[in-house]
């Protein structure tokens, strides 16, 4: 079945349970069918596929992550609008919860270091923080420059960072961090672990040097790296057609010779089977694997600008945007597929939980976040001494600034 | 002539060279090369000059840095505009490629390009990555390239038009802190030289050398050393390679006081060179040198601030000084 991407993909919903095409899935599940490009012709959604096995607790706990990136977001966004005593911002993630959520929710996120599977983030980072299992409240309050933030303020919000979850960090840069994380996977096959990498990496980084060195010796080296490409249509407020000659990134990957496949984004379920598929061959030896998942960010590149407190999404002017603007109609379109909706739907469709139970949660997320704001933005702020710590692993540097 | 914003007055300089030059080239990233000013037409290099010339690429500050150093090399002006986020990525190409072209070549090669290269260090909060100020040492350390660092609007016209114009490389170095500055900056195109520094305020007492962005902060200390009684001598180095020795000799045998503001790390810091030319030149010199800590640059307003020098820390040094 052909899809164009350049519109969100709309066929999982209605075939959910098409029975036709369950036949063909348990076919192509059992021969371990490989999906192809950018073509997928499985509804990953189908029961027989990964996610079918998962436990309730399982999926409500998937469920509650993606509410905790979204009410994390929106609230994080009226505290941007409405206090004016509050100085944190974020890159944010609103709208793509299911990837980050589909992905983390295959990974070791507790227990010894030395065991965890490591994330690399980009500079659109809470999301991918909260699904590794970050505790938000210490996020909170980082993002606002406290001293008992999760890196002392030392980091905010381009910079998170939490190794006892394997949270290796967030990035500023476009470029980097995907080949960082293939040394990250360079040291697990060498080690003899069968810890997994993961990066995740907006459409921008195509363009740079760095996807391609990363890809080139992942695959040469069969390392356990998982690149998951958050196709969101913009770097920044460039559309991606302006830095890459593919429809479908991930084609570039099957040049590379990694297996790659194109996911909706905004479905969890379809996400978590792609990943799933990914980390059990990278467990197994089996090398790299590339998922590009087609999704959309509700706000514009940075901060609040165009939004309104209290709503979802940012409609209006975003001065930064210079020569692009995103089409309204665009993004109204994507918040057509919402991925909290397509989730509590899944849910309510699995018998997992009911209607009522769903909309509980949701209450239970939103008054956990506000707890988590309260104290965040209650915490201490930083000594201005403290700067000159941590520059190396032990000691001070001098200060230099009074001559 | 008109009040003219920095980039106003830069872009203004970019449109002349390239009307004059119908094989200059400009590429550039994320930040469309438009600038708009009251009471003056829209510049927009992209519109004006169509895609072929005027390029947006990805995010490849390794692409767009080589990509007019082979522009050069074929035997056309070329220019790009590096953003903060990638300030060093192109480090490679012109320290190791453009700077030994002509002299490995025996002076039959010629790379007239223009590298504009972003530094941040301004807003706090941005944080490590989006808040370094510290390339001015990393370029002003390469031979070959011709490293500035104008702080003025009208400057950075003038020093625009010579950039482009200059049969050497040149590293442009734009404090994206000044970008809110604005001044009297005349409408045709005129020339500031690559390698002279300017004497801001004149003074017999101290002599006070910075460049970039740590220069309002500077005017303003002197501001405040001046009505406390004392004679003060402002510097704006401007050019970092090669540095005008002979403004800061004249100027520190006069005053036989020197202090540097630098918002680069202290190590290295351009203030160490000068410091180091004026000792070398002149004896019985006191000197202090003011600058960013050896430290990334925390996210915490309140470490941040407190790291950075501002004018308060100028003024205290020079009174030790004094």
């Amino acid at each position: 079945m052909e899809r164009d991407v350049t519109t969100p993909p709309r066929e999982t919903e209605d075939q959910l349970a098409s029975p036709s095409r369950r036949g063909f899935l348990q076919l192509a599940a059992a021969t371990g069918a490989a999906v192809s490009v950018g073509r997928s012709a499985r509804a990953l959604t189908e029961l027989p596929y990964p996610a079918g096995d998962l436990s309730d607790e399982k999926l409500v706990e998937m469920y509650r992550t993606i509410l905790r990136i979204r009410w994390h977001e929106r609230t994080q966004a009226d505290q941007m609008l409405t206090n004016p005593d509050y100085r944190g911002y974020n890159h944010f993630y609103a709208g793509q919860e299911a990837v980050a959520t589909g992905v983390c929710a295959n990974l070791r996120n507790s227990g010894p270091r030395d065991q965890l599977d490591l994330v690399y983030s980009s500079h659109r980072p809470s999301g991918h923080a909260i699904a590794k299992g970050v505790d938000i409240p210490s996020m909170v309050a980082e993002m606002d420059f406290r001293a008992t933030g999760m890196n002392g303020g030392y980091a905010a919000e381009m910079h998170i960072a939490d190794p006892d979850v394997g949270f290796a960090g967030a990035d500023g840069m476009i470029g980097p961090a995907p080949v960082v994380a293939s040394g990250s996977a360079f040291a697990f096959r060498a080690r003899g672990s069968d810890q997994v990498a993961v990066v995740f990496a907006g459409d921008g980084n195509y363009a740079a040097p760095h996807f391609h060195s990363t890809l080139n010796n992942a695959k040469l080296l069969d390392l356990p790296l998982i690149y998951v490409c958050e196709n969101n249509l913009y770097h920044q407020y460039a559309h991606y057609s302006l830095s890459c000659p593919h429809e479908d990134i991930a084609s570039a990957a099957a040049a590379y010779g990694i297996p790659a496949v194109t996911v909706d984004g905004q479905n969890v379920v379809e996400v978590y089977n792609a990943a799933r598929e990914a980390v059990d061959r990278a467990r197994g030896g089996g090398g790299p694997t590339f998922i590009e998942a087609k999704t959309y960010r509700y706000y514009n590149h940075w901060g609040a600008p165009g939004a309104k407190a209290g709503e979802l999404g940012a409609f209006g002017y975003d001065p930064l945007a210079i020569t692009h603007f995103r089409p309204e109609k665009e993004l109204r379109a994507w918040m057509q597929r919402d991925p909290v909706d397509i989730a509590r739907k899944i849910l309510v469709d699995w018998g997992v939980v009911d209607s009522a139970r769903a909309a509980e949660i949701e209450e239970e997320v939103k008054a956990e976040i506000a707890e988590a704001f309260e104290w965040g933005l209650s915490q201490p702020l930083c000594n201005p001494e403290d700067g000159l710590k941590h520059v190396f692993a032990e000691g001070t540097v001098p200060a230099r600034q009074f001559g | 002539m008109a009040q003219k914003s920095w980039m106003y007055s830069v872009l203004e300089a970019v449109q002349h060279e390239m009307r004059e030059d119908p094989a200059m080239t400009w590429i550039f990233e994320l930040t469309p090369p438009v600038a708009s000013n009251p009471g003056k037409p829209v510049i927009n290099l992209e519109t004006e000059f169509g895609r072929k010339r005027v390029v947006n690429t990805g995010i490849d500050e390794n692409w767009m840095a080589s990509a007019v150093v082979g522009a050069g090399l074929a035997g056309s002006k070329a220019a790009t505009y590096i953003p903060y986020q990638g300030a060093c990525m192109p480090f490679e190409v012109i320290q190791n490629v453009a700077s030994k072209l002509r002299h490995k070549t025996g002076g039959r090669a010629s790379v007239p390009v223009v590298w504009i290269i972003e530094m941040t260090g301004q807003t706090p909060g941005f944080a490590q990555q989006h808040s370094c100020y510290e390339e001015d040492s990393y370029y002003m350390h390469i031979p070959g390239v011709r490293t500035v660092i104008p702080s003025t609007p009208y400057d950075a016209k003038g020093m625009m038009h010579a950039a482009i114009r200059s049969p050497d490389p040149v590293v442009y170095l734009y404090p994206a802190g000044l970008r809110t500055l604005t001044e009297e900056v005349p409408d045709e195109a005129y020339e500031v030289p690559l390698d002279k520094a300017a004497v801001r305020m004149e003074g017999s007492d101290l002599t006070i050398v910075s460049s970039g962005a740590g220069m309002p902060g500077v005017l303003e200390a002197a501001e405040t050393l001046t009505g406390e009684g004392a004679s003060v001598e402002v510097i704006d180095l401007r050019a970092l390679n090669q540095m005008d020795t002979e403004t800061i000799v004249n100027s520190v045998a006069k005053t036989k006081r020197l202090l540097t503001v630098d918002q680069s790390y202290y190590t290295l810091c351009p203030g160490a060179e000068v410091i180091a030319r004026a000792v070398e030149n002149v004896d019985g010199v006191k000197v202090k040198r003011v600058a960013f800590p050896d430290a990334p640059p925390p996210a915490s307003p309140e470490m941040f601030l407190w790291m950075r020098p501002g004018p308060e820390n100028v003024v205290e040094a020079a009174r030790a000084l004094l």
